[in-house]
């Protein structure tokens, strides 16, 4: 499709939304924009980066969105890459008045991509590393076969999510390994002398395993101390676990980002006194862009939401409201969202601005899967707390298990042994016996890992022939 | 701050990767296809229905909570209590935690779909040239060069623009002249005949109980599909035994059951005399498959063996199955037992044995198996 528009009308868009902008306050970095067919904008949105490796995971998702959007179920308008500069990809196809729109979000997103603190980690050159990472893995499916590559890349994608971030750092406060005599000991001689005889059990095994300290970082446990990878797997794992890391702080805040890059269009085009006409397909399509989710929370409403009522806060808190936050009526709107948005994070900003009357206005509610058939919810309550529970439950490390490498080799037989966070809802049965299969693959041995479901303790086992099973005592 | 209309993507390997994907999806219909080969609903299926086979797309395993525990938040209508459908929009977009992306197809396939995707492996092994008299098959192949015709071929035709601009002294490909135009054409080549037939040998005596007879039948139901749909030159002769033999029609041979005790040698024998008289091995291929028990009367086994070495030569396969549920496979006085220390060695004799219908596949492929499969095997 030939756009009835050319790149010259596109540049004096972008002039003038970025004029704008920095009117706004907003510092903007360097942005190049990138005209697209279809078929392009949807292999990157298969892939998530453009010229990512080969895949027929990636090639079911670009088959399956592309359909939609022939049908016109859907449409993707625009993807942006956080690197410097920065690089936004246009669908052709757009109205012009839908390149005003797309363009003035893609500064909020550029915007947030440099001030927000979480994504200062990521390797600014990351398309060069990804394009040679493509080419390293086309050359390993020649040599080794495709599909075996791609079961090596299957197992790694997996497991890549569970990885440190480098803000996320804590180290663990190491366990007491000897008993600390208190004031009441005499009182209850049985107890603590249960207790001293845990304590040294559990010294002593810990002496005697590896990893001393448990493991988060997953594939990068694996690739360092697996012991029958080849030199391809390693580079494999080593790929699929740093293009893991980009995704990460855009995980991370997705509500904000998406909230700052609507303000930033609605902030802009407000400002370009679009003919009436113009101004109403405007309005069309940023209603689709801010509708409300359905069983699932739609990001940008959430996002926009959020951030006008930090604004609202600025401006005219209520009684409570000043009471709670210094700055609360006697701040710049705009700029306090800009101060929100370089550090906090969606688990951050949910904690803090997620009021009630967000919560009402947005129209949300927690909800339990019906126990007889888990693909079905009940609403559980509208109370704002109770949604905020949960809501920041799922944001914080991005909604995932915290699971971890405690024994490289269980029981002497070179098993590896993970730990699922007790504190936590258990993992689900059959999610986890087909992830410990993908683990075993790389590891070469049987993994396993242990965690709490209904308030007993099971193990789920996974081989890498594939079987697996779910155990009521340690294997 | 700058706007590009660059080129196309550096790398582009969306449609690729999609082709790929579609490739996976089929290698697992015919895995489970062939997982399911013993399935009374597969079995019962007659040419007109379809069955559907329901195929689990590869899924992103990863760890996640309990799917019954956790809680999510939604947006939008309904009280407290309400009940709502499945959450999780599409696939992979699921709220982190909740729904995890799956792909399930529910491929439906009829009779013809499952035989071709099936018998894709096998083939007639060991097939010769036979003239048999007169008869020779024709085909138009398309591998000529003409000036008139349906399809250019451009290879000549630039070919021969080149040539004719030589002649004139100037080597170059351009000035395509009407008189340079090539197109493809076609020419008939006469093919041998490859002519075969294949026995049918079922024991049907007393000691077939319920069990091994539907496995005996159901291994000649397959091979009789497959002989019909990939052969149409083939003839097919069925032949039942006891202790005597008799060639029977099909409907008989899948429907008959008499009582008594067994001598294979009988069959065999009644095998090689109508191959004689009927079907000469310079003119026909010859293909002898025989599905039994095992329980042969210990006395007839030598002549059985005897039988099968002046079979060999003159077949291009002979094949035994042992259908044996009571899996007392090994067992001494079983055929089997015997073959496998007397006719090991005999090129052209080929033994398997099942105790369960998954193995009735690998049988049939181990007798039908595709020469280029089976030399990479080896």
């Amino acid at each position: 499709m030939t756009a009835p528009y050319g790149v010259a009308e596109l540049q004096a868009i972008d002039e003038r939304c970025q004029a704008i902008a920095a009117e706004l306050g907003f510092e903007l970095p360097e942005i190049v924009y990138h005209l697209m067919r279809s078929t392009e904008i949807y292999d990157i949105a298969a892939r998530g980066l453009p010229g990512r490796y080969s895949s027929s995971r990636f090639g079911a998702s670009y088959r399956q969105q592309l359909d939609d959007y022939r049908m016109g179920r859907s449409r993707i308008y625009e993807l942006i890459v956080n690197t410097a500069p920065v690089h936004a990809y246009l669908l052709d196809g757009n109205s012009l008045v839908a390149q005003t729109l797309v363009i003035a979000h893609c500064l909020g997103h550029a915007w947030f991509f440099t001030e927000n603190g979480w994504f200062e980690p990521t390797d600014s050159s990351i398309l060069s590393r990804v394009a040679g990472a493509a080419e390293r893995i086309d050359g390993y499916m020649g040599e080794h076969g495709r599909d075996r590559v791609e079961d090596v890349i299957d197992a790694c994608e997996s497991i890549a999510i569970h990885q440190p971030q480098a803000q996320l750092i804590r180290t663990a406060e190491p366990e007491r390994e000897t008993y600390v005599p208190g004031p009441y000991d005499r009182l209850f001689p049985d107890e603590v002398a249960a207790e001293r005889e845990r304590l040294e059990r559990e010294a002593a095994e810990r002496r005697e395993r590896f990893p001393r300290q448990p493991e988060g970082d997953l594939l990068d446990f694996i690739a360092r101390h697996a012991r029958t990878l080849e030199d391809w797997e390693r580079d494999v794992i080593s790929i699929v676990r740093f293009e893991q890391a980009y995704f990460l702080p855009q995980l991370r805040t997705k509500i904000a980002n998406e909230g700052l890059a609507v303000l930033c269009h609605q902030e802009i085009v407000q400002r370009l006194f679009l003919p009436s006409d113009q101004y109403w397909e405007y309005e069309q399509l940023n209603a689709a862009v801010v509708r409300p989710g359905g069983l699932q929370v739609n990001p940008y409403h959430l996002g926009i939401a959020i951030l006008r009522e930090i604004m609202r806060i600025a401006e005219e808190p209520d009684e409570e409201e000043a009471e709670r936050w210094p700055w609360a009526g006697s701040a710049e709107p705009l700029a306090k969202v800009r101060e929100i948005c370089t550090t906090y994070d969606d688990e951050a900003l949910l904690r803090e601005f997620l009021t009630p009357s967000v919560c009402e206005k947005a129209r949300l509610f927690a909800y339990e899967h019906v126990q007889s058939d888990p693909r079905r919810i009940r609403i559980s309550t509208r109370e704002c707390d109770e949604v905020r529970d949960v809501l920041v439950k799922a944001h914080s490390r991005f909604g995932i298990p915290s699971v971890r490498v405690v024994d490289a080799d269980y029981g002497g037989r070179g098993e590896l042994y993970l730990e699922h966070g007790e504190e936590e809802t258990g993992l689900d049965a059959e999610y986890a016996r087909g992830t410990l299969t993908q683990i075993a693959r790389l590891w070469r041995r049987p993994a396993v890992v242990r965690t709490v479901r209904k308030d007993r303790p099971v193990w789920y086992v996974g081989r890498p022939d594939g079987s697996s099973e779910q155990l009521t005592s340690a294997p | 701050m700058t706007v590009v209309e660059d080129g196309p993507l550096p790398r582009k390997a969306g449609d690729r990767d999609a082709l790929h994907h579609s490739d996976r999806v089929r290698r697992k219909i015919v895995q489970r296809l062939k997982e399911r080969i013993g399935e009374e609903d597969i079995i019962a299926a007659g040419p007109e229905k379809r069955i559907s086979v329901p195929i689990e797309g590869e899924r992103q395993w990863r760890f996640i909570f309990d799917r019954g525990e956790a809680k999510g938040v939604g947006q939008g209508d309904g009280e407290v209590g309400d009940v709502l459908g499945p959450p999780g929009g599409r696939p992979g977009e699921g709220e982190a935690g909740t729904e995890p992306g799956e792909e399930r197809y529910e491929v439906w396939l009829d009779m013809e779909d499952i035989e071709q995707l099936l018998f894709a492996d096998l083939e007639l092994p060991r097939l010769k040239p036979k003239p048999g008299g007169e008869i020779t098959e024709s085909e138009l192949v398309y591998d000529d060069i003409a000036r008139a015709g349906p399809m250019v071929d451009k290879k000549h035709t630039l070919r021969a623009n080149l040539m004719r601009n030589a002649r004139r002294g100037r080597a170059f490909v351009g000035d395509v002249d009407k008189d340079d135009v090539r197109y493809l054409s076609y020419r008939e080549h006469k093919k041998p005949l490859h002519r075969a037939v294949v026995f049918c040998v079922m024991d049907i005596s007393a000691s077939m109980g319920t069990d091994r007879k539907r496995m005996a039948r159901l291994f000649f139901y397959w091979c009789v599909q497959f002989l019909r749909r990939r052969h149409d030159q083939v003839a097919i002769v069925f032949v039942g035994h006891t202790t005597e033999a008799w060639e029977m029609t099909e409907q008989e041979f899948f429907a008959r059951v008499e009582s008594g005790g067994t001598k294979v040698s009988a069959a065999y024998e009644l095998v090689s005399e109508i191959q004689r008289e009927r079907y000469p091995q310079q003119d026909w291929n010859a293909y002898v498959l025989h599905t039994s028990d095992g329980d042969n009367f210990t006395a007839d086994n030598q002549r059985t063996l005897a039988l099968v070495n002046r079979l060999v030569p003159c077949c291009a396969l002979v094949g035994y199955l042992e259908v044996d549920p009571s899996a007392s496979r090994g067992a001494a006085h079983k055929l089997s037992t015997f073959f496998a220390r007397t006719a090991d060695d005999i090129d052209g004799f080929v033994t398997a044995t099942a105790s369960h219908d998954r193995e009735l596949w690998p049988a049939l492929k181990k007798f039908f198996a595709r020469e280029d499969v089976a030399e990479a095997v080896a």
